[in-house]
């Protein structure tokens, strides 16, 4: 009777099983919010001061004004911007949680961290301005984080970002800064936001939007530096082949999941998995440790590690249903509050780990920087501890999983294209581009949400584009879904590739030493990493000397519902992307708020939204927009 | 699904919290009209059900399809009638004299907020989702899936 739930055949089951014992999950509690608010899906809802709640009613002659006077443009804008600038400040913590360690690691206080990639801190530190020659480790490690971290702190208004200065093309910062949404302080942009939209402030939809384009700018920012920081400190991702889906959970191990989105804690998960092994063996655990990644936290470690991936964002829950998971570590954003009440019934330790996301029923194990190796050890064993309670009759575990080739970090693309033309790594996929045999690059990313069936319009969309020879990239749970589904696979290209996009992915493959094509979509990170297909997109940008409004380069949210994902898809827009979003935003009930975002936005940034909630007509529309691009080329 | 016994819903108000979620979906249902498309193409909407403040707390209104109806005592052209304990509106025989709506004690009938002109302006309420078949729609009841908190029940009156 689940059967709609997921393309996943896994969680189809395991919710088949979790009806049978009588344990909710999130579609069932879906059903339970069902109907949902109509005002608050139209975004008419404000509950900005305590004269309130109001709402404007849009379908006849209810009240037309809150309180205040704010009419529903005012009302919606206010609340599309207050969630970006959740997002921005969700993300961008993370970036500073990582610009923090540098800063720490030069300062001898974090001693557990080490420099992986020595020539991406290089790269950084050029990107930066930063002179690397003659300087010590530390020295370089200070310098980069205290440029960073003046992104969150700089009062000067007329300068922009450092990271978002230096990541995009001259053409589109002039363009951010003449409209005056190049932000010059991550957090000054979120504060911003929460100043005007405080009652009695900005009524002007476009000017309250505008800022919601600044935020999102800054979410960027916040991205793009954890992103390339981390990259520094854990080692840029490479292609590495490994499996999805909850067949990679062992019963003969002692099972770890991490979930969240920060790599600074799961990185020495991992590490400890290995260094406890005997431990692990001497509990009972034949097989020792096996850590699985659940939504971001897991993308983060497979693209590095290439440590396996048990389920995305929607299905979080499942994992522990098998009775095989003796803990679950998770760090921060969209873990779901349920599986501290779910965890009452299953052996499974559920472990938090950051100061500002504590769950009820989790023992907290507060995680610092200062003393990572420790705090790990103390996690792992108390999943050692946990194992001992495992009831291995109760143990189920779906016995499918997906071979994954992961790790398309930009540089492992140039990397693979240099294998063709060593000089000029970025000339065939240009070539291939301007002759037909890539029309275009679609990046999916984004979340799961019950809405619809989970995981079914980025298979269905990418399906349909990779018919048409589009470029398929994925991030965050997207990535998850397309993991899953076989998609990040040889054999998938072949299956679903156009004639033309297969040979451009075979002969890249082969040329690479893979022995075959890409994978039909390139596992790009998290979502966090979204910004690493900025980075090729902004790469190609350069090197032909257009600006990425110009480029033949998509993005789809199939199935968005974090604020993070507002503000990416906000961000994406304002790079000048057309944004396809597969689930209504909550904006509906302001027809000022959607002609900006979908049509009058153009004539600023060349980005905008489109929201289509079929994914074949979806793949349809983001196909028009790749053509309609190419066409201005003339290509 | 015949309406062959009399029903009517019943409305708990010490549960509803005022979310209206009621007379928007009453008035999409009648419209079958999905909210988006509804307010992308701008159409208006007449809730059969809708909630006020008063003094003591907050109030559904709705027609209570009442057996002894002033309404249907009232009405000069006989538009108001009983059928199958419902009390209902035949809107051809009905002239618009509003007459209706001023003896119903609970203010459960108003006139139509759609840009008519006044003589051909209709009463608008509840008739429990039967049509003139008398057959109840088969999205009927709209209101009561639509409240979050289960505030309404259709009850039979055997």
């Amino acid at each position: 009777m689940n059967q709609n739930k997921s393309c996943d055949p896994c969680v189809n089951d395991m919710l088949v099983q979790a009806k049978q014992n009588h344990i909710e999950t999130a579609w069932d509690r879906y059903e339970q919010q069902l109907p949902q608010c109509g005002f608050g899906q139209l975004g008419v809802c404000c509950r900005v001061c305590w004269k309130g709640p109001c709402r404007v009613n849009p379908l006849g002659n209810g009240p037309q004004r809150g309180i205040c006077g704010a009419d529903a443009h005012t009302i919606v804008a206010r609340n599309l911007i207050r969630g970006i600038a959740s997002g921005t400040a969700a993300h961008s913590d993370h970036g500073r949680h990582m610009a923090k360690t540098l800063l720490e690691m030069s300062e001898g206080e974090a001693p557990d961290y080490a420099v992986k990639d020595q020539k991406k801190l290089a790269d950084i530190a050029a990107k930066l301005n930063i002179t690397a020659e003659g300087k010590e480790l530390k020295e370089l490690l200070r310098e980069i984080a205290l440029t960073t971290l003046a992104d969150f702190s700089r009062q000067d208004e007329s300068i922009p970002c450092t990271w978002l200065e230096k990541t995009i093309p001259e053409s589109r910062l002039k363009k951010l800064i003449q409209l005056g949404i190049a932000p010059h302080n991550i957090d000054a942009a979120v504060a911003d936001i929460m100043a005007r939209t405080h009652v009695g402030t900005d009524a002007d939809p476009v000017n309250l939007l505008l800022s919601g384009l600044r935020s999102s700018l800054a979410d960027y920012t916040g991205m793009a530096l954890a992103t390339e920081l981390s990259d520094a400190l854990f080692g840029t991702p490479e292609p590495v082949v490994t499996a999805a889906n909850l067949g990679v959970l062992k019963e003969e191990c002692i099972n770890i999941a991490v979930g969240g989105h920060n790599p600074l804690l799961s990185e020495f998960i991992c590490d400890m998995a290995l260094e406890l092994h005997d431990e692990a063996v001497q509990a009972g655990a034949a097989g020792g440790i096996n850590v699985v990644g659940v939504c971001c936290t897991g993308n983060e470690v497979l693209m590095r590690r290439g440590i396996p991936l048990a389920t995305n964002y929607l299905s979080q829950e499942l994992p522990i249903l098998t009775g095989a998971l003796d803990a679950m570590v998770v760090d921060v954003q969209c873990i779901m509050p349920s599986l501290g009440k779910l965890t009452e019934c299953f052996h499974t330790r559920l472990i938090t780990t950051m100061n500002n996301c504590k769950i009820p029923g989790a023992t907290h194990v507060e995680f610092h920087t200062q003393t990572a190796k420790e705090s790990s050890r103390e996690i792992v064993r108390l999943a050692i501890e946990a194992y001992k309670c495992r009831n291995q009759d109760k143990v189920n575990i779906p016995q499918q999983s997906s071979t994954v080739i992961g790790g398309f970090s930009a540089e492992a693309v140039v990397a693979a294209l240099s294998t063709l033309d060593a000089a000029d790594p970025l000339k065939p996929l240009l070539d291939h581009i301007v002759n037909g045999n890539i029309q275009g690059v679609a990046l999916f990313a984004g979340c799961n949400t019950p809405k619809v069936m989970q995981d079914h319009a980025y298979l269905t969309i990418a399906k349909e584009l990779a018919q048409k020879n589009v470029l398929l990239l994925a991030t965050g749970c997207g990535a998850g879904a397309f993991a899953k589904a076989g998609f990040m696979t040889m054999e998938a290209t072949d299956k679903f590739a156009g004639d033309s996009l297969k040979a451009v992915l075979r002969a890249i493959g082969e040329s690479a030493g893979l022995n075959g094509p890409l994978p039909l979509v390139l596992h790009m990170g998290s979502c966090v990493d979204n910004t690493r297909a900025v980075s090729l997109a902004v790469a190609l940008a350069n090197k032909i000397g257009v600006d990425i409004d110009q480029l033949p380069v998509v993005a789809s949210a199939p199935e968005c519902m974090s604020e993070k994902a507002v503000a990416i898809g906000t961000w994406a827009v304002a790079l000048g992307i057309p944004t396809h979003l597969g689930v209504i935003p909550q904006v509906m009930g302001s027809s000022a708020v959607v002609d900006v975002l979908t049509e009058k936005v153009k004539d600023l940034t060349g980005g905008y939204f489109m929201v289509e909630t079929d994914p074949v007509q979806a793949a349809q529309k983001l196909y028009e927009a790749i053509q309609a691009r190419r066409k201005l080329l003339g290509i | 699904m015949a309406a062959g016994d009399s029903r009517f819903i019943h409305i708990d108000e010490t549960k509803c919290l005022g979310c209206r979620s009621c007379e928007m979906a009453c008035g999409l249902s009648r419209k079958t009209l999905n909210l988006f498309t509804a307010v992308l193409q701008g159409q208006q909407i007449e809730p059969r059900i809708t909630v006020v403040q008063s003094s003591s707390g907050l109030k559904v209104v709705q027609c209570r399809q009442c057996e002894d109806a002033l309404c249907v005592k009232r009405c000069p052209a006989g538009a108001l009638y009983h059928q199958n304990g419902i009390v209902t509106l035949d809107e051809e025989s009905c002239i618009g004299c509003r007459l209706c709506t001023r003896v119903c004690p609970y203010g459960a009938i108003r006139m139509t907020t759609a840009a008519v002109p006044a003589s051909q302006a209709k009463p608008v309420k509840c008739d429990l989702c039967v049509n003139r078949s008398g057959r109840i729609d088969s999205n009927a009841y709209a209101c009561v899936q639509a409240c979050p908190v289960g505030a309404l029940t259709v009850v039979s009156k055997q």
